[in-house]
């Protein structure tokens, strides 16, 4: 079967070679998809499935292109992608980022600065060197487009990865992007040797509150309680193995914030995005306390204990 | 007239055919729709019938959903139209489930030809023709016919020609309804708008458009007559059937992919606060991607353009009755307003007189026309994607390099669509100096007037004073601010705004409030202005909230904000 759809199916194309790229193309290609992959500076070699490129515009061959650059980076990237691409192609973005001050999700700088309508974003647990080894899992699609859930599907999903999906895009982008930032506080607190139960407070009102911003940007609140919000923090709690919760540590351990993304070898979103969602949802007059602090954190403001001490302090109302 | 009034209320009212006219071949496609109308509505029953049809269950829950919801329908109408149908409903519902497979797709059919036959509109060439001739007092003889004889001895033909303004690409859209469909997707805020928007698209060369109407509207026998003969189609919102609203979209699809230029409202009702719609239904006007699609299955390869619209108002006929029904918050349950100031004679000839007083009354300004997707057009009519490189909108409805139909993804599309449509409206949207005099009076009403809640404050009717000097003063600056907008690309500068001084400014929204309103707006006492109806002063600043905190000084910014803020309770 999968000899057969290696020759009838369009090859998938990933923008970016990073951990999480390369898990889409093992995946992809473990499902017998021919794949091409483009990197900047490719730092692994190609495989028989896996093509490597440095030309964008041999990704418009594909039909299903996911993206997988840092936010930051998206909309150059991407507009230069865009030059290749028309109207037939799909973009998928796993990133947790919001871009700029006014926290654009990446679906809307996609649909900007390509010419392609049919996008989507998949979040949930889904974690590089998992998809690399191909334990079984599960994502979330946030998508408009049936046929795009589709594609993701019979790209990534079989029996062991188990892809569903909502048309509540930006529910699912502002999850990604909350859960990224709440690995890091999990990974922080489990470094400094907290119980189960402040864990556990911690990560609801964390995600209280990012439903609370979700809603504020016009997501849905229930999306925040499926696989793209708990589903996905979840994961973290258990300790899957998301960079994120490395950067924490470290954190937690006294290093800087520049240090502890440095050494934990992968973009992390959440650390650049913490302030500007802080000021965003204060100027919008949303309540987001964890927010608030993560930022202060992450800009070296705050020690480790003063942050503890400090979540622990806020005033106790109702849920 | 009671006996004329009488022949024209039994709709459909048409002059009866000896000849059919002659078409031409450079004649707007609606032309010839009189002689489509049969092979339209055999095509709709044809296309209904096969969606729904082919599955049992699927046509089973169609023809119980519509029986039920009609009969419910009928029975707390009791009208004429109910003596008629009900009957027939509670018989089918009887029979239903004896029928077999085969009788029930008979039943379907039957269904559809009557409710198409309820919809489809009607083209009369020597109608359109005779009404074009008219002008420019057609307007003024749609809404005050028995005023007409008296304005034309007094003042010659009304200047219906220099109130209404257009602005845009309009050479552009000339140029593209030759060779696509224009689908015109304008901002609602009266039941004028279709009316304005008809004469102003015949006077600027611009081909006729069919829409769809309430038929609520149709009980105007002179404006049913018009609208019937017009090409409009009639559109019962009371209809809560499903089947119903699936027949409308497959009639609009369908004329659409005939060629058919449209009209739609996204908005789907009249702006009741008076704002600019932020949250676009889009409904009908989704069908122009499914047109698109459809064509390219049957390799026909017509665009369909995306002409977004704003249709801006001095005054506006329906203020009282729409921003009262806002501040009820009975938006949505008075869906349909039965008594407003549009089926009332004598408020309809007050306002035509008022208007015809006024240097210019109403602008229609056409945004940038785009592909169903999104895209922006060049010269020739192709779409463009960011990089400015021409790209194909077939694309978008095919998969592999084969066209499809997915209702789905046309919905995805529809949606991203009706996201886009909102920046467009507020950027195109042409700012009328009785809405920026009112902006000024309603900021400083809420200033004087701190932590008291909406209601609070529209109770408080003649109470608050402004200097007639500082009013003046602050429409000023108001004005140069909104002139910095202009230069941004972020908004438009109406009439009188652009070139009269503040205080004749002033002067001029004082005027036009006078004399069409019944109740007064604002009140000279040497040297105040007072604030007399905060709730039409509302109405007219609303079209400005989006504009609230950019047009504030310093010391108007706390009570911009709260302004800014009612778009929330929109």
């Amino acid at each position: 079967m999968s000899q057969e759809q290696s020759t009838n199916e369009p090859p998938v194309a990933v923008v970016g070679g990073g951990r999480f790229g390369w898990g889409l193309a093992d995946t992809a290609a473990r499902h017998g998809r021919r794949v091409i992959l483009w990197s900047r500076r490719p730092q692994r070699p190609a495989t028989e499935a896996i093509h490597v490129t440095q030309e964008l515009g041999e990704l418009a061959a594909a039909e299903l292109i996911f993206v997988a650059v840092p936010s930051a980076f998206v909309g150059e990237v991407a507009g230069r992608l865009g030059e290749h691409l028309d109207g037939a192609h799909l973009l998928v973005h796993v990133s947790r980022g919001l871009v700029g001050d006014e926290l654009r999700p990446l679906s809307a700088i996609l649909r900007e600065v390509t010419p392609c309508r049919r996008i989507g974003a998949l979040g949930g647990p889904v974690v590089a060197d998992a998809l690399s080894r191909g334990e079984p899992g599960g994502g979330i699609v946030g998508t408009r487009f049936p046929e795009v859930r589709d594609a993701v599907r019979g790209a990534l999903g079989r029996s062991t990865l188990r892809i569903y999906s909502t048309d509540d895009v930006m529910g699912v982008e502002v999850a990604m992007t909350l859960v990224g930032l709440l690995s890091v506080a999990v990974g922080f607190a489990r470094a400094m040797g907290v119980g189960p139960a402040t864990l556990a407070v911690m990560g609801t009102r964390g995600m209280a509150e990012a439903a609370r911003i979700g809603a504020s940007f016009g997501g849905r609140i229930e999306t925040f309680g499926g696989l793209a919000g708990f589903g996905d923090l979840m994961a973290a709690i258990a300790g899957d193995t998301r960079p994120e919760l490395g950067v924490g540590a470290r954190l937690a351990g006294g290093m800087s914030p520049a240090e502890a993304a440095r050494e934990a070898g992968a973009h992390i979103e959440g650390l650049a995005v913490a302030r500007r969602i802080a000021d965003h949802v204060e100027r919008a007059g949303v309540q987001a306390p964890l927010t608030g602090l993560l930022a202060t954190l992450f800009e070296g403001k705050i020690s480790a204990e003063g942050m503890i001490k400090a979540l622990m302090a806020r005033r106790v109302g109702e849920e | 007239m009671s006996l004329l009034t009488r022949f024209l209320q039994s709709p459909p009212v048409r002059v009866p055919t000896l000849f059919p006219p002659r078409v031409g071949p450079g004649d707007p496609r609606i032309y010839s729709f009189n002689s489509e109308r049969p092979r339209i509505i055999d095509d709709l029953v044809l296309r209904v019938v096969e969606s729904h049809g082919r599955d049992e269950e699927r046509l089973l829950f169609a023809l119980n959903e519509a029986a039920n919801a009609e009969v419910r329908r009928l029975a707390t109408q009791r009208d004429a139209e109910a003596e008629v149908s009900l009957d027939h409903w509670r018989r089918l519902l009887r029979r239903l489930g004896k029928m077999s497979h085969v009788e029930r797709v008979e039943a379907l059919k039957k269904t559809v030809r009557h409710m198409g036959e309820d919809i489809a509109g009607n083209f009369d060439v020597r109608v359109f023709r005779a009404t074009r001739r008219m002008v420019p007092g057609v307007l003024t003889a749609i809404m005050a016919p028995s005023e007409l004889p008296h304005e034309i001895v007094r003042t010659g033909w009304p200047r219906v020609d220099s109130l209404v303004t257009a602005e845009g690409p309009i050479t552009r859209l000339r140029e593209l309804a030759r060779t696509g469909t224009l689908v015109l997707v304008p901002t609602h805020a009266s039941n004028l708008d279709s009316i304005a928007l008809g004469y102003l698209l015949d006077r600027e060369g611009l081909p006729p458009v069919v829409y769809g109407a309430g038929k609520n509207l149709f009980s105007n026998p002179i404006i049913s007559f018009f609208m019937h003969n017009l090409g409009a189609y009639r559109v019962d919102r009371r209809v809560r059937a499903r089947l119903y609203k699936d027949v409308l979209k497959a009639y609009s699809c369908l004329m659409i992919e005939r060629g058919y230029h449209s009209l739609f409202f996204p908005g789907g009702t009249r702006s009741r606060s008076g704002m600019v719609e932020t949250h676009l239904k889009l409904g009908l006007a989704g069908t122009a991607v499914e047109a698109f699609a459809r064509n390219l299955t049957y390799g026909v390869k017509r665009p369909v353009y995306m002409v977004p619209a704003t249709i801006n108002y001095a005054l506006c006929l329906e203020a009282e009755t729409l921003i009262d029904d806002w501040l009820k918050g009975a938006g949505a349950a008075r869906y349909i307003i039965e008594d407003d100031e549009f089926s009332s004679i004598d408020r309809m000839v007050a306002f035509t007189k008022k208007l015809v007083s006024l240097r210019s009354a109403a602008v229609i300004r056409f945004g940038e026309p785009l592909d169903p997707f999104g895209n922006p057009i060049d010269e020739e009519g192709r779409s463009l994607a960011p990089s400015g490189k021409t790209i194909d909108p077939a694309t978008y409805v095919s998969r592999r390099g084969i066209p499809s139909v997915d209702a789905a993804r046309d919905a995805g599309y529809t949606r991203e669509l009706g996201e886009m449509l909102p920046a467009i409206y507020s950027r195109e949207t042409v700012v009328m100096w009785t809405q920026l005099v009112a902006h000024v009076l309603y900021r400083h009403l809420v200033a004087e007037s701190p932590g008291i809640d909406l209601f609070g404050r529209q109770r408080r009717r003649g109470e608050v004073a402004m200097s007639r000097e500082r009013l003046v003063a602050e429409v000023g600056e108001a004005r140069d601010r909104l002139r910095a907008l202009e230069s941004a690309g972020l908004a438009r500068l109406g009439p009188v705004l652009r070139n009269s001084a503040p205080d004749e400014i002033v002067a001029q929204a004082l005027s036009a409030w006078r004399g069409y309103h019944t109740k007064v707006v604002a009140n000279e006492v040497d040297p105040d202005v007072v604030i007399e109806d905060p709730n039409l002063l509302l109405y007219y600043q609303n079209r400005l909230v989006g504009f609230a905190e950019a047009l504030a000084g310093p010391d108007q910014v706390a009570a911009a904000r709260e302004i800014a803020g009612l778009t929330a309770s929109a």
